[in-house]
């Protein structure tokens, strides 16, 4: 089936953006599963001659963002500070993949959300302006202005503006 | 002349079309400081690269190539979910092979043996080879003494078929004309009637296990014998 060998193909880099979006491997890996699956039961809607890639983003971008509402609702239901807490302090998971959280993940950490969306889709996947605006359905003026915001943070917390 | 900092970024990831470009370089000969931006913007791109890298070549884990992998359906572990493919894969074979089954009764094959060795390797000769050749499951004749159950392409690109007969059963690959066989059951345990789905039911398992897609439909089965196999 080209369909499934396509997004085998995909599948490193899906990966990649979902570390990025969830700064967790086993998050991460829970988000590419819950994309497949939303994938291969929505791929009717995906159109032939149109780009594979782009598609899987933004399904998965979208289903991280539902996750990220309920997981909102659920610290605003029992403890707010929880979510602040456990970021990228949770040794047993942080060992499923070999990625160390360093001071590039610490950095990105600190980014909002739609910054570090932006900046993982351009920067780290590659995807032109134009395109990244397109997966995140956004005008491409926000998306500069985000990108724009987004590196200026990071390179003060990497000192690399030094 | 002044650079925002959002045409200055979009000059270092070359999303400027050539004016702009043009505009933003002879800024920068003006102010080295630009140049020093640009560079870090640079650098940031390398550095996010660099750190996200390992994922990228990291081993798949098998619970995301599981889901997309439908060529390798696990069919040995006991508790499983079926998932969409398997049940079509399963339902295409159950019919090949209802239909090798039911046609007909079983005859004893003819005389000369049928099975050979070459190089060590068990291969079908004699009137067996003969109906692997020849015989299509979908216009075998109802007395055929060799039955023809499933042909399928296995993951190497080879063209298998499953057959059955009162002697013997099994799966035979084609391969540099010959066809070597890959699973065998011995006839014995085809005697008695109770086995007989034992042994359906271990070539179905042998046949998934080894099939690239799905079993041939009557229409490729006969283009596969049309091209040699």
């Amino acid at each position: 089936m080209a369909f499934e060998r396509d997004l085998l193909a995909l599948l490193p880099r899906l990966r990649r953006f979902a570390m990025s979006l969830s700064r967790d491997a086993a998050d991460g890996d829970d988000l590419c599963q819950a994309s497949i699956e939303r994938a291969l039961k929505s791929r009717d809607q995906w159109q032939a001659g149109t780009r594979l890639d782009s598609w899987m983003y933004r399904i998965m971008r979208n289903l991280w963002i539902d996750e990220v509402r309920a997981r909102t609702r659920r610290s605003q239901t029992f403890v707010a500070e929880d979510a602040g807490l456990a970021v990228g302090n949770d040794g047993d998971r942080q060992t499923e993949m070999a990625v160390e959280i360093g001071n590039v993940g610490r950095a990105m950490e600190k980014l909002p959300d739609e910054q570090r969306e932006v900046i993982a889709l351009v920067l780290v996947e590659g995807f032109a302006y134009r395109e990244a605006a397109e997966i995140l359905d956004i005008p491409i003026g926000t998306l500069t202005s985000r990108l724009c915001r987004g590196r200026e943070a990071l390179i003060v917390h990497l000192g690399e503006a030094a | 002349m002044t650079i925002d900092p959002e045409t200055l970024m979009a000059y270092a990831d070359g999303e400027l079309d050539a004016v702009s470009a043009k505009r933003v370089e002879k800024a920068i000969t003006a102010q080295p400081e630009l140049a020093a931006q640009v560079a870090a913007h640079r650098a940031l791109r390398a550095t996010l690269a660099d750190h996200f890298a390992p994922v990228v070549e990291a081993p798949l884990p098998d619970r995301l190539t599981a889901l997309l992998d439908d060529r390798v359906v696990p069919f040995q572990p006991a508790p499983r979910k079926a998932t969409v493919f398997q049940v079509r894969n399963l339902a295409a074979m159950a019919a090949a092979l209802v239909m090798g089954l039911l046609l007909g009764q079983v005859v004893s094959l003819g005389g000369s043996a049928t099975v050979g060795t070459r190089q060590g390797a068990l291969v079908a000769q004699g009137d067996l080879a003969k109906t692997l050749d020849m015989q299509l499951a979908s216009t075998q004749p109802a007395d055929a003494a060799t039955r023809i159950g499933l042909t399928f392409r296995d993951r190497e690109g080879h063209v298998c078929r499953s057959f059955e007969s009162p002697a013997l059963s099994g799966i035979a690959c084609r391969a540099e004309d010959i066809w070597r066989l890959k699973r065998t059951i011995d006839g014995d345990a085809r005697e008695m009637q109770a086995y007989r789905q034992a042994g359906s039911a271990e070539i179905i398992e042998a046949a998934q296990n080894m099939m690239a897609g799905a079993p041939m439909d009557a229409e490729a089965e006969r283009k596969a014998r049309q091209a040699g196999w």
